[in-house]
């Protein structure tokens, strides 16, 4: 049983480091079916519904500050429409940025993102945060295209989640600042 | 979501896009108004997220009626009406069936 839930964990994620992490681990398995298929990740629903029958206290204030860029050529503005949000681990949130196409034509954007935390990480840390073990995008404007009108000024949100697990990880540590960066690019797949 | 693969994001590792995929743009701004009270009560409130969780629920309950996102019980996603009166017992009972 556990060597099943072991190879789930690495098929699944690729990143061996997890293994170290006794919560994180637990976390994990018990998301995993046990015939042996690819793990399925928990939902973000069940991991709060967890937290809260455990009745899970969290006490550090994280505080997010955002980012956003444009690609070269992209005339749009676009700024984070509040300058950070303090959050407590286990607490859903939510954040806006503001768009608006200074251009006079339409334009269709696309946007990702990246999580980085105000501190130097080793590549291991980083890739346990970036990969959304904690911090998790709940819903967003991002991945697809986006398109505005010319003039259009549009508050685009961001809802959020960070994994009170995030407390009981030793490499997690002093991170107290995380930083959401989105870009946008314009899409050329789509003409006006 | 086939763009979701074409940026490597940084050091080549992929972003996974959002676990209930896209908010529909607002374009006929529609829930302004929540979103505003929502700001506003951070600007007051030294954009602590906890003080305004009220305001963060109004505005996704208008999104919700304006089919601007898929209805869900928001106590699911952590808004409960009181910290007294709690969801566990039935979502327990339904994360007992997924592990089966």
């Amino acid at each position: 049983m556990m060597r099943m839930c072991l190879t789930g964990l690495a098929f699944g994620m690729g990143v061996l480091t997890i293994f170290a992490s006794p919560p994180l681990y637990r976390t994990f398995c018990q998301a995993t079916s046990y015939d042996g298929t690819v793990t399925r990740r928990e939902r973000v629903e069940e991991k709060i519904a967890r937290h809260d029958s455990n009745q899970t206290v969290t006490s550090r204030e994280i505080v997010v500050q955002f980012n956003a860029d444009i690609s070269d050529g992209m005339p749009w503005k676009f700024l984070p429409t509040q300058r950070e949000v303090r959050v407590k681990p286990g607490e859903s949130a939510l954040a806006f940025y503001t768009v608006e196409n200074q251009s006079s034509t339409p334009i269709t954007g696309v946007s990702t993102y990246n999580v980085t935390p105000m501190k130097v990480l080793t590549t291991e840390e980083y890739s346990i945060l970036y990969n959304r073990i904690y911090f998790n995008k709940i819903q967003c404007f991002c991945f697809e295209e986006q398109r505005l009108l010319p003039g259009e000024k549009i508050d685009m949100p961001v809802f959020f989640y960070i994994d009170p697990e995030i407390e009981d990880d030793p490499k997690m540590n002093g991170i107290n600042n995380i930083i959401l960066s989105y870009t946008f690019f314009k899409d050329k797949v789509s003409e006006e | 979501m086939s763009s979701g693969g074409a940026f490597g994001g940084n050091r080549g590792l992929r972003p996974v896009p959002p676990e209930k995929g896209v908010f529909p743009l607002d374009h006929m701004h529609l829930c302004d108004l929540d979103k505003k009270e929502y700001l506003n009560c951070l600007k007051t409130a030294g954009n602590k997220s906890e003080i305004c969780r009220g305001f963060s629920k109004k505005y996704l309950q208008c999104r919700m009626e304006k089919n601007l996102m898929a209805k869900q019980d928001l106590a699911e996603l952590g808004f409960k009406e009181s910290n007294a009166e709690s969801p566990a017992g039935k979502t327990t009972e339904r994360i007992g069936d997924q592990e089966q």
